[in-house]
């Protein structure tokens, strides 16, 4: 008897939370920041820095920019409108805190990435996160993407406008692969290097759910000649890491103008493209560097020779893209065998480019 | 070998004519009105608001026993377990109602109706998983913690039991019920649908 009334005092002592009480983040990244942001900072009213937690998407290039230029023309249009093959392609915010006066911030994640983000099957796949420093110019909390500014066509679909970059990165953790990064990784079940997501062959598979994953980063012609051989681009030795997510995330504040892909956002994800009928008037052009292009067919010789004009968007804009007009094709396929449009025969009087295919 | 010869020596040894069993298990008697002793036990399925949680539908077992025919008097107990989930937790409150009652009971035709008054405490159990916890890598209290605590608690509950067969009785229960959790009053309910034995 007295042992039971023992039992039930201290029965009594509990405390019940329900659904209350403080909820344990998922996981934490700290980030520290270290450099001298004054030499990098662009003029304007005085900086908000904050620091988001980014998910990257799996994205292709469209096959324009990785084939060999046809002329200058179309090499200087791919220069200004291709973004980086290799470079991180955000998909999603996921978590954004202000950066502290020492530099540091402490990023509390209460959601794991969702399946969009994740790249594999249930049994083995991963997801990637740039941890990123940025100027939140438009004030509302969160880094905002942005989308390359691309020309609209004639009456096809709404039109693909799409809101400008409003905030100004100054430093990123992970950029692109042909430089030394580090990244939150969430892995779910076993690792498959052969999803080639962001890969970072020669190093060590990311621990199981969060950690943090470093490499040196591989050139562009290791990663082609990696290419041709039927394998990944290997990363430096001694230059990877796996660790928790207990150490920190060192980043260093850099030029705008160097990171300002890293919050660029990519409608198509697939290397397809969205072609345009053009506009009877001509589109404004300033700032703006095009060329006539052959459609690239790889040689499969589907293409005919056909050309389309490709337009950069403005030098000044933070996303780059290219907008691809055709005088005949389908939105989603210039050599579609039913054409939605087919005005070969009354260009635009502005057209720059032959009307008829070249040959290969 | 010789099991099977056993087995055959029975059959064919010890014939036997097929007949029906005198001892019937029911028959006129069997559902005829006799009122019952001052014992009375019963028990059945149980269900009602958790004690703790702001939300959901306990279920479980309950159990009683009561003394005395107009004026009863007794003791019950109850365990109802309910889980429920937030953005953040799935929680799971299991109650083991212990109570002293007394009941006031009036006789109508083969049926009983009562009132019953409860008085004890609730022992919560609370068993907290933090969603998405176990994927993410959490252990120790951050991806699971428990706790009990005693609540002081009443029920007050209308009873009609029916004399079905013989002692037994088909009995329903339910009414409202508070509690004190953390200095203030919660009122909830209890429900309970169950036999009764009364010898």
């Amino acid at each position: 008897m007295k042992r039971a009334v023992v039992v039930l005092a201290l029965a009594g002592c509990g405390d019940l939370s329900g659904f209350g009480g403080a909820v344990p983040p998922l996981a934490t990244v700290r980030a520290e920041v270290a450099g001298d942001f004054a030499a990098v900072r662009l003029p304007g009213k005085a900086p908000a820095l904050r620091v988001a937690l980014v998910w990257g998407a799996q994205w292709l290039t469209e096959p324009l920019c990785i084939r060999p230029p046809d002329d200058a023309s179309a090499a200087a249009a791919i220069a200004a409108g291709c973004r980086d093959p290799f470079g991180f392609v955000p998909a999603r915010v996921a978590v954004d805190a202000p950066l502290e006066a020492d530099g540091s911030a402490t990023l509390s994640l209460f959601d794991l990435p969702g399946a969009d983000v994740m790249v594999g099957d249930v049994t083995a796949r991963v997801a990637y996160a740039s941890v990123v420093v940025y100027d939140d110019l438009d004030g509302n909390g969160t880094l905002s993407l942005g989308q390359p500014n691309r020309l609209n066509g004639r009456e096809l679909g709404p039109p693909d406008t799409a809101p400008p970059a409003a905030d100004t990165v100054y430093a990123a953790s992970f950029v692109t692969m042909t430089e030394p990064d580090t990244r939150l990784a969430f892995r779910e079940g076993a690792f498959n290097l052969g999803a080639a997501f962001y890969p970072r062959s020669g190093c060590g598979d990311p621990l199981p759910s969060f950690s943090l994953v470093s490499a040196g980063g591989f050139s562009a012609a290791e990663a082609i000649a990696a290419q041709l051989r039927g394998e990944l681009p290997k990363e430096p030795p001694g230059t990877c890491r796996e660790e928790t997510t207990d150490a920190p995330v060192a980043l260093t504040y850099r030029r705008p103008a160097e990171l300002h892909e890293v919050a660029c956002e990519e409608l198509r994800t697939d290397s397809s493209i969205r072609y345009r009928e053009p506009p009877s008037d001509q589109p404004d052009m300033t700032r703006r560097t095009m060329a006539c292009a052959k459609i690239p067919d790889f040689g499969t010789g589907t293409a005919s020779g056909t050309i389309q004009l490709v337009v950069s968007g403005r030098s000044d804009d933070a996303c780059i893209g290219l907008t691809h007009y055709v005088l005949r094709g389908c939105r989603n396929d210039p050599m579609c065998a039913l054409p939605q449009w087919d005005i070969t025969a009354t260009p635009p009087t502005w057209w720059p480019c032959p009307v008829s295919a070249v040959g290969q | 070998m010789w099991r099977i010869a056993v087995v055959i020596a029975c059959c064919f040894g010890l014939p036997r004519v097929g007949r029906a069993d005198d001892g019937t298990l029911l028959s006129d008697d069997t559902w005829r009105y006799r009122p019952g002793g001052d014992l009375a036990v019963n028990a059945g399925l149980a269900f009602g608001f958790p004690a703790a949680l702001p939300t959901g539908l306990a279920t479980g077992l309950g159990a009683g026993v009561s003394v005395g025919q107009g004026l009863a008097w007794g003791a019950r107990a109850a365990w109802v377990s309910a889980t429920e989930s937030s953005l953040a937790w799935t929680v799971t409150h299991s109650d083991l109602q212990l109570r002293v009652t007394g009941a006031v009971n009036r006789a109508a035709g083969r049926g009983t109706l009562g009132l019953r008054l409860g008085l004890g405490g609730t022992l919560v159990h609370e068993s907290r998983l933090r969603n998405q916890g176990m994927r993410a890598g959490l252990t120790g209290s951050d991806l699971e913690s428990s706790a009990y605590k005693m609540l002081p608690a009443a029920d007050l509950d209308a009873i009609v039991a029916l004399h079905v067969a013989g002692p037994w009785l088909l009995v329903t229960s339910g009414g409202p019920s508070l509690d004190v959790l953390d200095g203030k009053l919660r009122a909830g309910w209890n429900a309970q649908l169950g036999v009764a034995w009364q010898p």
